[in-house]
């Protein structure tokens, strides 16, 4: 085999830093008839930088279609001053769609590096993958609405079966409580539970003043903005407190479960347990789910609060309502059912969104973008479900009168 | 072999008196090396002594202390940032485990060179990649497949296409034969010898592997003791190691196993 050729300049003047310019020119074919067949000579650099200039050339090429005269065509490569692959694959092509045209192109002056280059394309033939097929617009629709009819009922059996695991791990930590994860629960339990207080306070400080302050104005026309303090204590015990906690955990402690989760699986983490006999559901999904289903009612709680303060605050500054009496009206005409129904909702709620969140972390795959798609729809679907969940329960309730 | 015996009057890279320090940890100190045309260099050394930050200092990956690198002649610290792209245009890198981007296919990793540093027409380009893809001996179908559905061999070979991508004149290869079966290991090797043959690549290959040195390397630098001790063909340095680290190296077991095979092999 020749090695690469030491002695050949115009490779190594041409072709070793063309950024300058001084060596390198511009690509060219020059086409003649003769008596004795024709000529087509290619000059300048023919690299991949050129690439443009090359297929310009090759198209401005007007040679026809071979008549019935002579047929030979001589390709001289004399005026060549570089070659790389690029050039030599878009030669050889020419030459292809010369041939096409009734030529015999015969190419002649070419050096060794050259012909060595020649011999390696055509020794590797361009086969196209399987590209996907293209279907119509409508064929797309039904196909994505199977999918996705599909993938719920993927999700939901899924999801069952997860609640199943996590159950049993949690009947089995009963009977063999040193078992637990102590150590990752109390870690869970900061990260998800106590990190996320401030953030939790202050959207339901301002919701709460945002309501509070929204019923002042709509009921004053009734002269009734005192039974605003009733609205506010109402809803935000009832509805608003778990739902803005609850998604604001599904966005934050959600997303980060199956992120988490999802990189470990990525780099076969959960297998490496799997193999050493450790069960990922003892270990990474009970701890996770226990936290949630602790730390969330406390969170609420405190969502709670921060709710009517925010309406106090509102109350103090509009209608000049001190605390005091605001606590008053609030425990005239607010029961103490309906804090107890918004704190029943939360254990199941922060059960969903660990859930969702780990399942869809031990379904990533191995890319990165497996890893985002499924951290989206753990955020959307954690969400989805909180919302259903809260409305199954609103209604239950109330039908039940309570 | 003609390589070995060409005039040394070409360096594409030349690298003088190169300083690196990580905080208080000096990683180079006065390290000297050329890198000749049309040569398969081996950088071998111990594991943490800096061969992989040597390669990513030459890629501009790494900034250095003091010193000075110069490509085709040219300081890189005092090049323009077009200059620069043309740099990087003109060499090629494959990292250890061919650092393909996850969201694209390999086809479309392969051209992103080409978008990055020309503009190519659409059909063109594709014909090019569907190339280098042939010339990395990958079955066509994988042109369509990402990257996390391939297996590691395959992987570091499609990342050995797109450092092709621009017919660089320099490719650098970090482990290439890491974490490959030997027969994997051989291919790849023969790979590298057969296009650096053929398309007139430099070489510049960090590695461990003894049996790729012994196979494909015309020249190898040991890098101890924060420079390059020695360099020369590995014959020479197994005749002659000259430094204690090399004598383990070269003249332990393996290192006498794999010289043998490469003779074998040779005749």
């Amino acid at each position: 085999m020749a090695s690469y050729d030491q002695t050949d300049d115009r490779q190594s003047k041409g072709a070793l830093f063309g950024s300058k310019g001084e060596t390198s020119s511009r690509p060219a074919l020059e086409w003649s008839g003769g008596e004795n067949g024709y000529l087509l000579r290619i000059f300048g650099d023919w690299q991949v930088r050129h690439v443009r200039g090359i297929a310009k050339e090759i198209k401005k090429l007007k040679c026809g279609t071979a008549g019935t005269g002579p047929k030979g065509l001589t390709v001289d490569m004399a005026g060549l001053s570089a070659l790389d692959t690029a050039g030599a694959m878009l030669i050889l092509d020419m030459n292809e769609l010369l041939k096409s045209k009734g030529y015999t192109p015969e190419i002649v002056n070419a050096r060794e590096a050259d012909q060595i280059l020649f011999e390696l394309i055509s020794r590797h033939p361009r086969e196209r993958g399987d590209t996907e097929v293209k279907s119509s617009m409508v064929l797309d629709l039904v196909r994505d609405l199977g999918e996705t009819v599909l993938s719920i009922g993927r999700d939901i059996i899924e999801i069952t079966a997860m609640i199943g695991q996590v159950t049993l791990s949690l009947l089995g930590l009963i009977i063999r409580p040193w078992r637990l994860r102590f150590t990752s629960l109390v870690h869970h339990m900061e990260h998800a539970g106590l990190k996320a207080v401030s953030i939790i306070s202050l959207i339901c400080f301002l919701i709460g003043a945002v309501i509070m302050q929204q019923s002042v104005e709509q009921l004053r026309a009734y002269s009734a903005e005192y039974f605003s303090i009733d609205m506010l204590g109402i809803l935000a015990l009832r509805e608003v407190g778990v739902l803005l906690t609850s998604i604001m955990i599904a966005g934050r402690s959600g997303a980060a479960f199956t992120a988490e989760i999802g990189s470990m699986k990525m780099r076969e983490e959960v297998d490496a347990m799997r193999a050493l006999g450790i069960d990922p559901v003892e270990t990474l999904i009970v701890p996770r789910v226990l936290a949630l289903v602790i730390a969330l009612p406390l969170l609420t709680f405190i969502g709670n609060i921060m709710c009517l303060a925010g309406g106090a605050f509102i109350a103090y500054q509009v209608m000049n309502i001190d605390l005091q009496s605001f606590v008053e009206r609030l425990n005239d005409g607010v029961d103490i059912r309906h804090f107890y129904v918004g704190l029943i909702k939360t254990p199941f709620v922060a059960l969903i969104i660990g859930i969702v969140g780990t399942l869809e972390g031990m379904r990533v795959q191995g890319s990165a973008e497996s890893l985002g798609t499924h951290v989206r729809a753990s955020v959307v679907k954690s969400i989805f479900l909180v919302i259903i969940l809260d409305a199954a329960f609103a209604m239950a309730l109330t039908a039940m009168g309570i | 072999m003609v390589a070995l015996e060409m005039p040394r009057s070409n360096p594409i890279i030349e690298v003088r008196h190169l300083h690196k320090q990580f905080g208080s940890q000096v990683v180079f100190e006065n390290l000297n090396l050329d890198v000749y045309e049309g040569e398969v260099l081996g950088i071998v050394g111990q594991s943490g002594g800096g061969k992989s930050v040597l390669l990513r200092c030459l890629n501009g990956l790494e900034r250095y202390s003091a010193g000075r690198i110069s490509f085709f002649g040219q300081d890189t610290a005092e090049m323009s940032g077009k200059d620069l792209r043309h740099v990087e245009a003109r060499s090629g890198l494959l990292f250890q485990d061919g650092a393909l981007f996850s969201a694209l296919t390999v086809l479309q990793n392969i051209q992103v060179p080409m978008r990055e540093h020309i503009s190519l027409p659409k059909n063109i380009m594709d014909e090019l990649a569907y190339l280098k893809l042939a010339l990395v001996g990958l079955p066509a179908n994988a042109a369509h497949k990402y990257p996390s559905e391939l297996s590691g061999g395959m992987r570091k070979r499609a990342g050995l296409a797109r450092a092709l991508a621009l017919d660089p004149k320099i490719v650098f290869l970090d482990e290439p034969t890491a974490g490959l079966d030997p027969i994997g290991a051989n291919e790849f090797d023969l790979l590298i010898r057969d296009l650096q043959r053929t398309l007139g690549l430099t070489v510049f290959m960090v590695t461990h592997d003894l049996d790729s040195i012994f196979a494909i390397c015309d020249r190898v630098a040991v890098l101890a003791d924060r420079k390059i001790v020695r360099h020369g063909s590995p014959a020479e340095l197994t005749k002659d190691p000259g430094h204690p680290w090399i004598k383990s190296y070269f003249c332990g077991e393996r290192g006498r196993k794999a010289q043998s095979t490469a003779k074998d092999t040779a005749t």
